[in-house]
């Protein structure tokens, strides 16, 4: 062995007994913390007012209160949360319901573990130039759905009016992407938009012709829980066999998630405030907006929140069944009816007189600026 | 030099069957690879309880393929005429754009640094601001990235094809007195076809990813990508299969067809080789 291999080796040794030094000094420097249950979680897109809740939970220190070390993960597009939850990347995800009831047809066994989300926020778009007063008067005309088990909604309510949309009869269908691009350039007449996102984009962008911001006196806004045509959205949910392990690691993850939106129910400012310093792509008064709108969904709830509506779920999985996003009827066994009220019931003796129904709840007023700022 | 020109052999003649079972005997070893790879998959999946999200059975996929054969030979005939349509735009102009360019060398000493670095950008990353620029629900869109994608490798190619003439014949060609239009018709051209061909074969591929991918960005809805992307979403892996499956046939098709485009068009030049120096 030469004077060079001598010396490699030497380095090599000490590099190992520094980086074992480290790692075994840094494990004994953290004093024994109470062992937190770790919950991943997957939200349904980028990170926006939309998951507020989990956000200020997590930032207020909520889940830790609970016993519980929550990684927050973010979607997008392609990123589907059934898929990710199915396949053990993550616990806990959120979607909406139909997705969930497509994904337990097909032999997966996910159960939605709390509803958080009591209403719909889809709508359609047409500008009030277009003369299309209703969805009846969508006949004939290009009509943007998003993909991905987003369009059922729209397509109940076409359907209803005599439409085909699957066999595009009677109307024209387009694929729309996640922008409001072809809405705005007036290439398609009418366009799906979440009143808390899409509706904003639009208000927030300005008319070439008189150089200022599109008010809602521009547009017909159709939405769909009017139109008796809606499904439930957002919505918990887990493997069944994760939540037949870990009951209470997902009863406590329900009680501080519940105490995360009420605190973003009543104080929509700071909340607000949270989801931006999490990093989002659409700025502060866009997330305000969204933030206001959200609140709308989730309250008031007069079963408290994350409880799931029976009415509302037989609707839902109704529609699903009509077209065909299901092709067998599912009933109450696609939701675990006791948890979200085990953990409410948790909440109100850990956090006394929590106001878990949000009865008299009342959303701001949010002024718009151009570009969400 | 010792190097002398080695024709190569050209295609043999001979009867259908002669041919038939000559490419027979050639393709034989693949097809038991291909069916001893979708037996060992089939085997797996089911041995291994493999979830069906995860990767489907082979059998599972057929199934799928065809109880929506309808749907999804549609599909792909909408996506092929889009690739189709950016091949013959792209390669056209990157034709067009090579002949100018080897033609008049300033131009060329001005372009071509920018054409070789513009291959380098991942022009799949426009492909949602072109479905901004043309109206995604028409064709025009998609093409337009498939045209991209094939315009730089055909001009990238085609002008090391007409350049790479050798000194000695265009001497000869000089020693005639023949104008430049001439030699371009008797040297540069027929030099040039192998390239020319080369990177047809490869736009050919290109055409077909560029169409697909700048589906996922919205559009029509009775395409393959958009389908694609949709019915991964609603866990309908099967049938995302199956589609995979119909661009895959209709790539290689395309392909082959231009290898064989190619076998034709070069067939009468006898292809001459350097060997050695």
């Amino acid at each position: 062995m030469g004077r060079k291999h001598g010396i490699g080796i030497a380095v090599a040794l000490v590099a190992v007994a520094v980086s074992l030094w480290a790692g075994l000094g840094s494990a004994n420097a953290q004093p024994q913390a109470a062992k937190l249950d770790k919950v991943t979680l997957q939200l349904k897109w980028v990170t926006q007012s939309q998951f507020a809740g989990y956000y200020a939970a997590k930032s207020l220190g909520y889940y830790k209160q609970f016993g519980l070390d929550v990684n927050i993960k973010v979607g997008g597009p392609s990123i589907t949360p059934e898929t990710v939850v199915a396949s053990g990347q993550a616990d806990i995800g959120i979607d909406w319901l139909p997705s969930l009831l497509a994904t337990r047809d097909t032999g997966t066994k996910l159960v939605n573990i709390a509803q958080m989300f009591a209403r719909s926020g889809m709508t359609e778009l047409t500008w009030k130039s277009s003369g299309i007063t209703s969805i009846a008067g969508m006949r004939n005309h290009t009509v943007g759905v998003w993909c991905c088990g987003n369009q059922f909604e729209l397509y109940a309510a076409l359907t209803k009016h005599g439409m085909d949309p699957e066999k595009q009869q009677g109307v024209k269908i387009f694929n729309q992407p996640f922008t409001m691009t072809d809405f705005l350039s007036h290439r398609i007449d009418a366009a799906a938009a979440m009143t808390y996102n899409e509706l904003a984009q639009v208000l927030e962008s300005k008319d070439p012709k008189t150089g200022k911001l599109y008010t809602l006196k521009d547009l017909n806004v159709f939405p769909l829980q009017k139109e008796g045509t809606s499904m439930l959205e957002d919505g918990l949910f887990a493997q069944e066999k994760w939540v037949s392990g870990h009951r209470d690691v997902a009863m406590r993850f329900i009680a501080a998630s519940d105490r995360g939106w009420i605190y973003c129910r009543d104080h929509v400012q700071q909340c607000t405030k949270i989801v931006l310093q999490n990093g989002t792509a659409l700025p502060g008064g866009h997330q305000l907006w969204e933030m206001n709108e959200i609140n709308k969904l989730v309250w008031p709830n007069t079963l408290g929140i994350g409880v799931m509506d029976p009415a509302a779920f037989k609707r839902t999985a109704a529609i699903a069944l009509k077209y065909k996003v299901i092709k067998k009827a599912q009933n109450a066994s696609a939701y675990d009816a006791a948890l979200p009220k085990a953990a409410l019931q948790y909440l109100q003796n850990h956090v006394k007189g929590i106001d878990i129904h949000g009865k008299a709840y009342r959303p701001i007023a949010v002024t718009l600026k151009a570009g969400g700022k | 030099m010792s190097a002398a020109p080695m024709p190569v052999a050209p295609l043999p003649r001979g009867g259908v069957a002669t041919l038939v079972g000559r490419q027979g005997r050639d393709w034989a070893p693949a097809v038991v690879v291909l069916v001893a790879f979708v037996g060992l998959w089939e085997e797996i999946v089911r041995a291994a309880h493999v979830q069906r999200f995860l990767l489907p059975a082979p059998t599972a996929i057929w199934t799928a393929f065809s109880s929506n054969q309808g749907q999804l030979w549609h599909e792909g005939w909408v996506t092929f005429q889009e690739a189709l349509g950016g091949f013959a735009i792209g390669c056209t102009a990157g034709m067009l754009a090579a002949v100018l360019v080897a033609r008049w060398d300033l131009v060329g000493g001005a372009l071509m640094p920018y054409a070789i670095a513009a291959n380098a950008i991942p022009i799949i990353a426009f492909a949602p601001i072109t479905n901004a620029w043309f109206n995604p629900l028409t064709k025009t869109a998609h093409m337009v990235i498939a045209a991209v994608l094939c315009f730089f490798p055909v001009f990238v190619n085609v002008v090391r094809g007409l350049r790479s003439v050798r000194p000695a014949q265009i001497e000869l060609m000089r020693s005639y007195a023949v104008g430049e239009l001439t030699v371009f018709r008797l040297v540069r051209v027929p030099t040039a076809l192998p390239f020319l061909f080369t990177s047809l074969r490869v736009a050919s591929v290109l055409a077909m990813i560029g169409a697909i991918v700048s589906e996922y960005y919205g559009g029509a809805l009775d395409t393959l990508g958009a389908n694609i992307e949709q019915d991964a979403s609603l866990f309908q892996f099967e049938k995302a299969w199956a589609e995979i499956v119909i661009a895959c046939i209709l790539g290689i098709g395309f392909y082959l067809a231009v290898a064989l485009l190619e076998r034709l068009a070069t067939r009468w030049q006898p292809r001459i080789e350097m060997v050695g120096a």
